[in-house]
């Protein structure tokens, strides 16, 4: 089998085409190129596309016995000289099933083809620089089309993605509009620098913008490369893995419109069901009125013009005595602030896409905009505009350029303590724990909310709606990405690829918080809502300016042999040089000024302050550049390997350092190909199998200024005093270095011969990784006078598994039905620490252990239960105190209390055993569709802060659940509130599995214009669909996928160590949504 | 084919080494330490290096005068709070009127409370606050002192600013000698030294760095450069009140009174000697006087020294419904008030029954609230003043601080009416409109009890509090006759409250685990 080499199939993208037909024995397209033979009658014809009837150009055109062959124009139109005894022709093309025609005596054939689903004729460019066939790759490569994506309501492709990608693990962690995700490819391999992979568009990276802004609409398809072994190519940036963003191009031929709206209603999940106890065990008197602490004549009361109430109230949870047996039925009542404050909320996502094309141009524009509003009333929204042009022209015979511009406008209300990156979810907290008789929504005399009732009605607490009444954010950020991309072949050898694009953000927040003095809750209870001022109630306006500009420049040159075309040798053999050179700069400022002091009368503006203060200026600037070498050979279609290297600079290191440099290598071998395999049996069962391995080494660079000592500097009164900062950055720093290795298998299996399981496809990839020289914050000892120093302290360690299988499950002449299962597992531990451990937070770095392990203190099941080093926990002699109560747990008799262990240990790993995705997408005639996809994550522990929290201030509704303690039936405070011990955090008490199986979309569609074929109509269809549905875990928490931030950390979607916590972070949220499409 | 690769390689090689360049990137948006090789650079890191590393921020948390002056503070039993880490200032028992036990939630005792969060993580060991305070503070100046010689100035600067240095490394000595069971000598920033040593070998450390600075201060008589230096440490907003720059003689004065007070808070009244009480009336004498400026810091608008919430007397005040703010004012301060003392009744006023949730413990039940700025009693001090800047707080001694030394001194040598001459001298200066204690013919003991309910009082919320129940033998043998208001609002007025606290604190193992004591190293673990 040859492959095929036809130059003058280049697309307009420059990309080279070489398809196999299966079954034939030589390569046509070198036929193509030598040129035709006899020719006795003309055929003629339109290729056109089964799915929608559109022409499609390229489409290669042989006859049967491939003496001639010709190439479909933009129209898809072709025509044949072909000799009198072609029986058939053949139509291939990449993407859709090559079919032989009969020809007959017809001399007009027009043909149709279908997209082929098998997934090994795929091109991808991700990871190899050149576009290749997937049966050509020696390593694993995501591909996803957007068609085949469910529709989000945030308009999200990272939305979109969750499930889709083998191997990655892509989680919400919070259900705050316009939040980032968590995006984990392989393993955790960097502290410093977060799990998130680079992005890639349209070959540019993508460094200023968020990938939750690209508008999913003008998205063609995402490919992703999860590691080292493929990723070097790009840089030490890829050492996370590359997600590739493909925007969609017009193609030749009419106009398309293509309009879509949808309507979504989002309501926060809440699966464990949580909720604030309706029972209480405060101090009552005879009346069950509730009376203050220490005084059972006089009732609590709540102070019309202050909001306060009169006292504290009497409530004493380590009583042993104290029941949760009262219910608010007098002075008293619940309100149920999860009902006030947590309501559906709606998204509006409208679209509006033209494309078409002539055979010098094509054009794709599209725009769109959507609206999220937040779950959490009141607390603002998110609206995004995106614009999309891609444009490509052939400037001259095989000189392409394409420009692709993005214009994206953002603009959010979420307040500022809410937001993902500047807030912390204070105020979504403070709902959480306040105590339900406290009402929220009442307005004190003069019309005002108060913000914090005292101490009666929770220890921290700060009414939302006080929040929102006297603050209020306006968050507006501009993107522009835009991409210029020039190719050249030459006739012969050599192909030029000249990319830029540059990807600029600004992005302008103002916060502006009212003057607050004349609110008498404020003025008694000393609180009042501020970001910077936090002297006064006087209010503020703070402004925030961010800007960052991203550069990225590669030219790459290939070099192509052909050693039986261009040598003619007798050996196929074809080589690839690669030779890159790459460019980032990453340029970014930070400004904020703040004015306090605000005058009672809005508006507001800065003049009116009477302090002004700038809290940060601040300027980063990073680049790098590098070049690569990578050759690659190929042996016909039967095997490949390449090897190469890549090369970097950073700025971190500074001027006159040395470069690092990193090998790759990769290589496959197609036993499908081998001739005895295509005689034999096998060939009917099994279509293709291929065996791949692939490895790479990356560094990671340090952070821009990780490695520059600084002092920091502060205004005191009139002058400024500097001072050693606490977090010391460290001049000796080094790069850390990721090495992968990948080996895996594509296979094709023959199904059986009816309608049902025709045929399945799988892959499977096992990776291994390491990185070494982790860079990580560590703690020196006080006494140096330093609080933490940066360092290469760690060493992880990764191995996992991904499979894919594909089905066709059923098909008929009717009903299709695929389905496609993905599995991945992988765990990181950590392999080596500097001197025995590190400890960080409430956590414990040492070798051997999971990396993001949960520690803590035990509390016990039996009384004569054990320590690892055989001991009893509890001393013999003491053992007959305790008792296990009906609940399951191991407490103390008199104070009904929890034992807790005085030493800790570890309670569990927050990363998942394994992840699996189903994805069913059945439909019925070409008008009705039916999809669904299932996400199940198994073995993810969560440590549930939120619940401990609720303990913590006797809210949470286990408080209500009676246990028996030594004959005593009551549902006893004492060992709720022993349960949230302030000695000791970190209980296995609140580890819990977070396992969890969700039914993440579910979408049927019915398209009118098939139904009732509507001419000139191609599309005119209906989406209902369901996100979140339904989901079955035994977390008790509101959302087992949220994961909030840990401590001594800043951000929580980019860090890696801190994962498996849920600390007051807003769920992810249950959406019903209807969408509307028409495509003309 | 040769010259193409030829032309991509040259073209590549004339990239990458015009990009070399372009590497050369620094941070620009903070001082490096380059910035401190000069005269106004170095006096910039002297200033920071107190008010900033000393008295601003760690990585353990903000505001030493929020954080362990609370601590101290909770501890003696000026103020209460439901605040973490309550278990630190829980008493162990509380006997009640009626003799029946008020149940603690330090179920193991304060001391084993300690001991079980005195783990290396960061989070929630407030045995690991003080400590890096100080020893940040003394990193700083270490910094200060390694790079002064390096820099071409006067040598009177270079003294002042030593002088500073040497004080304020004294000051941080004497707070970890007074404090922890051990500690370390370090001399140099960023440099590990694993030899811990006992606390009186610090204190003795601490003296070292005082007769630096005096030497230095002696030696600065007369120079003009002392007040140039002087004038730019001390920050422009803390030059209010006593605030201002210290004279030479007035700096040397405040020496003397942290010397007499590592002497006073590190002895048990009981096991004082004659010598020492010499030593501290000598040393008081030549201490702090009435009119001298001393150190201070002040609230100001930006919080960068301090906020105006956070400090212990700040937090004492708040809303009336609830008893105060983080801090809760002690019945046990209100009951040391003499009757008729204007200084209660200019700053606190009294509230129904206030009672925490029984899960935060009896003792922080109260009837009393501090009064932001006093109600108005004319020429009675005002305990408390949350606007910015208003409220004067004491970073080292003061003279009230001086003045009571020498009180006490006096009465434990005997010298009763010299040692009340003393106390109603500073009552007369607080405005406390108390009648004259002198030659009333009180005893030792009601003259002790005198000074005892005055040091309580004038240094209430300064931070001696906790000092003062330690060498008054208070933590270990309790206190009786104590006002207790429990649960039910029920007032006890002789109850007993046995604190049971850890004397000396253990060193945080935040410390001891990255830096682990060589073999030669004094205990660093309180045997107590």
């Amino acid at each position: 089998m040859k492959a095929n080499d036809c130059r003058f199939m280049k697309t307009a993208l420059g990309f080279s085409i070489s398809t196999k037909i299966k079954g034939l024995g030589l390569g046509f397209a070198l036929m193509l190129c030598i040129g035709a033979a006899a020719q006795d009658r003309l055929v003629q014809g339109k290729v056109t596309s089964a799915e929608d009837n559109s022409p499609i150009p390229g489409v290669n055109i042989l006859s049967m016995g491939k003496a001639v062959g010709t190439v479909s124009d933009v129209d898809g139109i072709y025509s044949l000289q072909v000799p009198t005894s072609t029986s058939s022709l053949v139509f291939s093309f990449i993407g859709f099933k090559t079919i032989e025609v009969e020809l007959g005596e017809r001399s007009i054939l027009d043909v149709s083809l279908e997209v082929d689903i098998t997934q090994l004729s795929e091109v991808v460019v991700t990871g190899t620089g050149v576009p290749t066939e997937k049966r050509k790759l020696a390593f694993a490569v995501e591909s996803v089309t957007t068609d085949k994506l469910p529709i989000v309501p945030t308009a999200s492709i990272d939305q979109a993605l969750v499930g889709r990608i083998p191997g990655a693990q892509i989680s919400s962690i919070s259900g705050t509009p316009g939040s980032e995700m968590s995006i984990v490819l392989r393993g955790i391999n960097t502290i410093n620098s977060g799990t998130m992979p680079m992005i890639l568009v349209d070959g540019v990276q993508m460094g200023a913008t968020l990938l939750s802004s690209i508008d999913p609409n003008s998205i063609e398809k995402v490919e992703v490369i999860q590691g080292a072994a493929a990723a070097t190519i790009y840089g030490a940036q890829g050492a996370n893995g590359v997600l590739q963003i493909f925007t969609k191009k017009g193609k030749s031929g009419q106009i398309k419109i293509d309009f879509s709206m949808g309507f979504a209603n989002n309501k926060m999940l809440n699966v464990g069901g949580v909720r604030k106890a309706q029972l209480h065990g405060f101090t009552t008197n005879y009346k069950n009125e509730v009376t203050v602490a220490g005084d059972t004549s006089t009732l609590l009361m709540l102070d019309p013009a202050t909001l306060l109430y009169n006292s504290n109230i009497g409530y004493d949870p380590l009583n042993p005595s104290v029941k949760f047996d009262k219910p608010y039925d007098q002075n008293l009542q619940y309100f149920d602030h999860f009902k006030t404050f947590f309501v559906p909320a709606n998204t509006y996502n409208t679209s509006i896409a033209v494309s078409g094309g002539s055979d010098k141009t094509d054009f794709n524009v599209s725009l769109s905009k959507t609206r999220q509003e937040s779950t959490f009333n009141g607390s603002g929204y998110n609206d995004r505009t995106n614009l999309s042009l891609n444009l490509g022209i052939e400037l001259a015979r095989s000189l392409h350029l394409r420009t692709i511009t993005r214009l994206i406008n953002n603009k959010n209300t979420i307040n500022v303590e809410e937001k993902q990156d500047f807030g912390t979810g204070i105020i979504f907290g403070s709902i959480l724990y306040a105590r339900p008789f406290a009402d929220y929504n009442r307005k004190d005399m003069e019309g005002n909310y108060g913000a914090d009732y005292g101490e009666a009605s929770s220890l921290l607490q700060f009414n939302p709606n006080y929040q929102w009444q006297y603050s209020s954010t306006l968050d507006n950020k501009i993107d522009i990405l835009q991409s210029f991309n020039l190719t050249y072949s030459f006739p012969k050898y050599l192909d030029l690829d000249l990319l830029y694009g540059i990807n600029y953000q600004d992005r302008n927040l103002r916060h502006e918080v009212q003057n607050q003095s004349l609110n008498q809750n404020s003025v008694n209870a000393f609180t009042w809502s501020y970001w910077n001022n936090d002297v006064d109630n006087t209010g503020e306006i703070t402004t925030n300016y961010n800007n960052q500009t991203f550069q990225n420049l590669k030219t790459t040159a290939f070099l192509r042999f052909d050693f039986e075309k261009d040598f003619n040798l007798k050996i196929p053999i074809k080589a690839t040089t690669q030779l890159s050179y790459d460019y980032r700069s990453d340029a970014s400022k930070k400004y904020e000024n703040y004015a306090l002091g605000m005058p009672v009368a809005p508006p507001l503006t800065s003049i009116q302050g009477t302090t002004f203060g700038v809290y940060q200026d601040y300027k980063e600037r990073f680049v790098t550049f590098g070049y690569l070498i990578n050759q690659r050979f190929e042996y016909g279609d039967l095997a490949g390997v390449s090897g190469g290297f890549r090369s970097d600079y950073s700025s971190a290191f500074g001027k006159g350092s040395k470069p690092f440099t990193f090998p790759r290598a990769d290589g496959f071998f197609r036993l499908s190909g081998l001739d005895f395999w295509n005689n034999s049996g096998i060939s009917n069962a099994i279509l293709e199998w291929k065996v791949r391995a692939a490895y790479g080494e990356a560094g990671i660079q340090p952070r821009p200024f990780d490695r520059y000592v600084t002092l920091g500097s502060r205004a005191l009164g009139a002058t400024n005093a500097l001072y050693i900062p606490a977090d010391q950055s460290n001049a000796n720093l080094n790069v850390e270095v990721s090495k992968e290795f990948e080996v895996g298998t594509d296979i094709m299996f023959e199904g059986l011969k009816g309608d049902w399981l025709r045929n399945f496809q799988t892959s499977i990839s096992y990776w291994t990784r390491t990185t070494e020289n982790a860079i990580f914050r560590v703690d020196a000892a006080p006494s140096t006078g330093v609080g933490t120093l940066l360092d290469n302290a760690i060493s992880l360690e990764s191995k996992g598994l991904q499979v894919s299988l594909n089905a066709s499950m059923f098909k008929g002449s009717k009903v299709t039905w695929n389905l496609t299962t993905n599995y991945s597992q992988q765990n990181s531990i950590i392999s080596k620490v500097k001197g025995d451990e590190i400890i960080v937070g409430n956590r414990i770095l040492k070798a051997g252990e999971p990396v993001g392990q949960l520690y803590g203190w035990l509390m016990l099941n039996s009384v004569d239960q054990k320590n690892p080093n055989g001991e009893p926990f509890i001393d013999p002699s003491q053992q007959s105190n305790f008792t296990v109560a009906s609940n399951g747990w191991v407490v103390n008799k008199s104070s009904k209390q929890p034992y807790i262990t005085p030493d800790r240990y570890g309670l569990g790993n927050p990363n998942p055993d394994f992840m699996m995705t189903f994805i069913n997408d059945i439909s019925y005639r070409n008008f009705l569709t039916f999809s669904f996809q299932v996400d199940w994550l198994q073995g993810n522990h969560l440590m549930n802060y939120t619940k401990q929290w609720m303990y913590r201030d006797g809210v949470h509704s286990d408080y209500e659940k009676p246990i028996t303690i030594n004959g005593e039936t009551g549902a006893w405070s004492a060992f709720y509130r022993g349960v949230y011990n302030n000695t000791y955090w970190d209980k296995n008490y609140f580890v819990e599995d977070a396992s969890f199986v969700r039914l993440r979309n579910v979408s049927i569609g019915l398209d009118f214009a098939k139904l009732f074929t509507i001419q000139k109509i191609n599309r005119l269809q209906l989406v209902l669909s369901g996100r979140n549905l339904w989901t079955i875990t035994k977390y008790t928490g509101m959302d087992p996928e949220i994961s909030s931030y840990g401590a001594n950390t800043n951000y929580s979607s980019r860090n890696s160590l801190f994962r498996g916590i849920d600390n007051g972070t807003m769920p992810n949220f249950r959406t019903y949504q209807f969408t509307f499409f028409i495509s003309l | 084919m040769k010259n193409i690769t030829r032309i991509s390689l040259i073209f590549m090689f004339v990239i990458t080494s015009g990009c070399q360049d372009q590497l050369d990137i620094t941070n620009p948006n903070q001082p490096t330490p380059e910035s401190v090789r000069n005269e106004q650079g170095i006096i910039s890191l002297a200033q920071g290096a107190l008010y900033l590393n000393g008295f601003q921020g760690t990585k353990f948390g903000s505001y030493f005068f929020a954080i362990i002056v609370n601590y101290h503070e909770r501890m003696g039993d000026i103020v209460g709070s439901p605040f973490v880490p309550v278990e630190l200032y829980s008493p162990d028992r509380i006997i009640l009127d009626n003799g029946s036990t008020s149940e603690s939630i330090n179920a193991q005792g304060q001391k084993n409370y300690l001991r079980s969060i005195n783990i290396p993580s960061s989070q929630n060991n407030p045995l690991a606050y003080e400590w890096t305070f100080m020893y940040s503070l003394i990193g700083a100046m270490n910094s200060v002192l390694a790079n002064v010689d390096e820099i071409s100035m006067s040598i009177g600067k270079k003294n002042t600013i030593k002088a500073w240095a040497y004080f304020w490394k004294g000051f941080a000595y004497s707070r970890i000698g007074s404090m922890y069971y051990a500690g370390i000598i370090n001399d140099e920033f960023n440099t590990r030294n694993n030899v811990y040593v006992s606390k009186s070998e610090i204190i003795i450390e601490a003296e070292n760095n005082f007769s630096d600075a005096e030497t230095l201060l002696v030696s600065l008589s007369g120079n003009a450069d002392y007040q140039n230096v002087i004038d730019a440490l001390i920050p422009s907003i803390c030059k209010e009140g006593k605030g201002d720059s210290p004279t030479i003689a007035e700096w040397i004065r405040n020496i003397n009174t942290m010397r007499a007070r590592n002497i006073l808070v590190n002895t048990p009244a009981a096991e004082m000697t004659i010598e020492q009480w010499n030593k501290i009336l000598t040393l008081t004498k030549n201490g702090i006087e009435m009119t001298d400026n001393t150190f201070t810091i002040r609230t100001d608008d930006q919080g960068n020294l301090l906020p105006t919430n956070a400090y212990t007397a700040a937090q004492a005040v708040g809303p009336a419904s609830s008893g105060g703010g983080g801090n809760k004012v002690s019945e046990r301060l209100i009951q040391d008030f003499m009757p008729g003392d204007k200084r209660f009744a200019n700053n606190f006023t009294q509230i129904p029954v206030w009672v925490a949730p029984g899960d935060r413990g009896v003792s922080i039940n109260t009837r009393y609230l501090l009064v932001n700025k006093g109600k108005g009693v004319p020429e009675v001090i005002i305990m408390v003043n949350r606007d910015i800047g208003a409220h004067e707080l004491y970073i080292a001694g003061s003279y009230e601080e001086n003045v009571l030394m020498q009180a006490e001194a006096n009465i434990y040598k005997g010298n009763i009416d010299a040692g009340l001459a003393l106390i109603d001298e500073l009552r007369n200066y607080q405005g406390a409109g108390l009648a004259t204690t002198t030659g009333t013919g009180l005893t030792v003991v009601q003259a002790k009890e005198e000074l005892r309910s005055e040091r309580r009082v004038a240094l209430a919320f300064r931070g001696f509090s906790f000092y003062d129940a330690r060498r008054w033998g208070i933590l270990k043998n309790g206190r009786t006759g104590c006002v207790v208001v429990e649960s039910n609002g029920a007032i006890n007025t002789n109850a007993t409250i046995r604190y049971g606290y850890m004397e000396y604190w253990d060193v945080p193992i935040a410390e001891s685990f990255y830096n682990p004591p060589s073999p030669d190293s004094a205990p660093i673990v309180n045997p107590d």
